[in-house]
């Protein structure tokens, strides 16, 4: 399940009102969330979270789902 | 002209130093793979004789769709060795529709004649139907082909045979130059032209026995596919292979490879230079050493000085040698390179009147506050001449503003199927290249285009193709539609803008629109970063009664109300 707080922060960021964002849903389904923004949304959720990711852990998620589990991960640490 | 072929040179090379590295394979958090030169070449050879009982002739056209995989470099040299042309197609990337990935091939099959797809299991549902409406004549499955078997030496002595009927003047390999969905230009390069370009290039970069090459440019880019794998492969040198879509995402990858293996040379489009400079932290550079780096070459984008100097103010401290920064002007349709800046010296800039500029008129300046920053794209290497001309193809001074011709002892000899559009841009000797700059003190500055391609990250989009798509989302006017690129200093690249007329007035409902047409050209993989909704009859039109580009475009820049956030 998507926090709001997490899905508030891609929106934000990409600009966008509103767009359905569940486990399954991948960054490039996304609109705006290409090649080049990717790593300014990476940024906004560490920004968001005050969390930092390491590359290779961001290269593992598979989808938005895989991102959450590494927020909350990050988190409880 | 060279009397051998590519894989006589391959031959030579492993036979002089079978157990050193041919190539890196680099995957994000795990241990590289690492081809050994004779290894690679016996691979190779077992392909060949694998392809062949697949059915695989010479001269067919083989095109090959796989992502980041240790087998594709073997694969691509066995249908070398078979005298079949591979042809590096781009891995559909999961955003684009598959009616559009699929269209795209079926244009391509059209001018290129593909033969046979080389690709993945996973990709065969959006392929397969392909085999009933192109070219294609069967869909094979490379990965899954048992490479332990033994290939009877009768087989082999029979390839080897066969393989020393290829002629150098035949074609190696077919690359597309860039175009419309479904226009790609197919360009057929011969063995002679790629090594004759392998061995006037090196020298201009003074490639030598100690030299590395490192890239994650994607190899149906002629960047990635002659530069960072056919130069090495034919000089003899490394070259490290890091996949497009894990730098994109982790561009410190680069840097862990060239410190891991003290890598010296690496192409790069204009806005890797911006993304890697402002986007890879601290703590990720801590174990990083630049030392090694003698050359980091800025192509296939327009040079920008302020991503040069981003890039050396960020890594220098960690070893950078702010003199590796390079240039070069290149394209497919010569092979590759047609001038380089010279090694170890800054590549040069000089000052140009903006407002002349926008004129179509060069006036160098001393005020760079009035001026546009221009950097050299090197001198013309040799084996290449290159001249400035007017809208009529008349020679100009070389010291004036017009279009960019070259000649080229590796040029192609014109687009695959497609003679209209060779007339267009080939005639004696001299092609066209569409590119605006000028020469000066024997250097050349590119610094514009003659049609309107958006470059975004080293990728070309075409107006026409963001149009259409836009003209079909509902709410928008259909055909009141126009799309241009506006630089981005931020990333140093182009980012797409739309101006769409529309009868919706409502602000709620103009979002709503926006995000239509963002989803819209979302299927085509093409991203929009701006969308001004305008009302009927907003859009000036030329003489042809279409939209203008350009006049809408400065028309924009002063009524920015209508943007939609």
């Amino acid at each position: 399940m998507i926090s709001d707080k997490l899905k508030n922060a891609i929106l934000k960021e990409l600009k966008l009102d509103d767009f359905k964002i569940e486990d399954e849903t991948k960054a490039n389904q996304i609109p705006g969330w290409d090649s080049l923004n990717h790593i300014n949304v990476i940024t906004a959720i560490e920004k968001d979270y005050g969390l930092r990711f390491k590359a290779i852990e961001v290269l593992k998620c598979k989808n938005i789902g895989d991102l959450q589990k590494l927020v909350d991960s990050k988190q409880n640490k | 002209m060279t009397e051998k072929t590519i894989w006589q040179v391959w031959s030579e090379n492993t036979e002089k130093a079978p157990d050193s590295d041919a190539i890196i394979h680099w995957k994000a958090g795990e241990e590289p793979f690492r081809w050994k030169k004779s290894e690679l070449l016996e691979t190779a050879a077992k392909f060949s004789a694998l392809l062949k009982r697949n059915g695989i002739k010479r001269d067919q056209v083989c095109a090959i769709i796989i992502r980041h995989h240790h087998l594709f470099y073997p694969l691509y040299m066995g249908i070398v060795g078979l005298g079949a042309i591979p042809a590096v197609l781009a891995y559909p990337n999961p955003r684009l529709h598959p009616d559009k990935f699929r269209q795209g091939i079926i244009g391509m099959s059209q001018r290129s004649g593909l033969d046979f797809i080389f690709t993945e299991k996973e990709l065969e549902p959006i392929i397969s139907p392909l085999i009933k409406s192109s070219t294609i004549k069967g869909l094979h499955y490379p990965m899954e082909w048992d490479l332990n078997q033994e290939i009877p030496s009768a087989e082999m002595d029979e390839l080897t045979a066969a393989r020393a009927e290829i002629n150098p003047a035949d074609p190696i390999l077919l690359q597309h130059s860039s175009g419309t969905t479904g226009l790609q230009k197919p360009v057929l390069l011969s063995h002679s032209a790629v090594i004759q370009h392998v061995e006037y290039y090196s020298k201009s970069i003074e490639l030598g026995e100690a030299d590395k090459i490192v890239s994650w440019l994607p190899l149906y880019h002629d960047m990635g596919l002659i530069a960072a794998f056919h130069l090495p492969l034919t000089f003899g040198i490394p070259t490290i292979q890091i996949d497009p879509f894990e730098w994109v995402i982790a561009p410190v990858l680069q840097l862990e490879a060239i410190t891991a293996e003290k890598a010296t040379i690496c192409w790069l489009p204009n806005f890797a230079y911006n993304l890697m400079a402002d986007k890879i932290f601290d703590d990720e550079l801590e174990s990083v050493n630049l030392a090694s780096l003698r050359q980091v070459i800025n192509c296939s984008e327009p040079v920008r000085a302020e991503s040069h100097r981003r890039f050396i103010e960020r890594f220098v401290p960690y070893g950078l040698n702010s003199t590796a920064l390079a240039t070069c002007y290149a394209m497919a349709e010569t092979t590759f390179a047609v001038t380089q800046s010279k090694p170890g010296e800054a590549p040069k800039q000089v000052y140009a009147d903006r407002e002349m500029l926008k004129q179509g008129k060069l006036k160098l300046i001393d005020d760079p506050s009035q001026a546009r920053i221009c950097v050299s794209s090197g001198h013309v290497i040799e084996g290449c001449g290159v001249k400035i001309v007017g809208d009529n193809r008349e020679e100009l001074s070389s010291d004036s503003f017009g279009e960019i011709a070259i000649s080229s002892v590796s040029m192609f000899d014109g687009y695959r199927n497609y003679p209209e559009k060779t007339a267009e841009v080939l005639s004696d000797g001299w092609y066209y290249s569409g590119d605006y700059g000028f020469m000066k003190d024997g250097e050349c500055y590119v610094i514009g285009r003659k049609k309107d391609i958006i470059i975004v990250a080293g990728k070309n989009i075409y107006p026409e193709d963001v149009e259409d798509t836009v003209s079909k989302v509902e709410g928008v006017l259909p055909g009141r539609v126009i799309a241009f690129g506006i630089d981005d200093e931020a990333l140093g690249t182009e980012v797409v803008c739309v101006i769409a007329e529309s009868n919706i007035t409502d602000e709620k409902e103009k979002k709503e629109l926006r995000m239509r047409i963002l989803q819209a050209t979302l299927a085509n993989d093409e991203t929009v970063g701006r969308v001004y909704i305008v009302p009927p009859r907003w859009l000036i039109k030329s003489s042809a009664g279409k939209p203008s580009r350009k006049a809408n475009r400065e028309r924009i820049d002063e009524q920015k109300e209508f943007l939609v956030v």
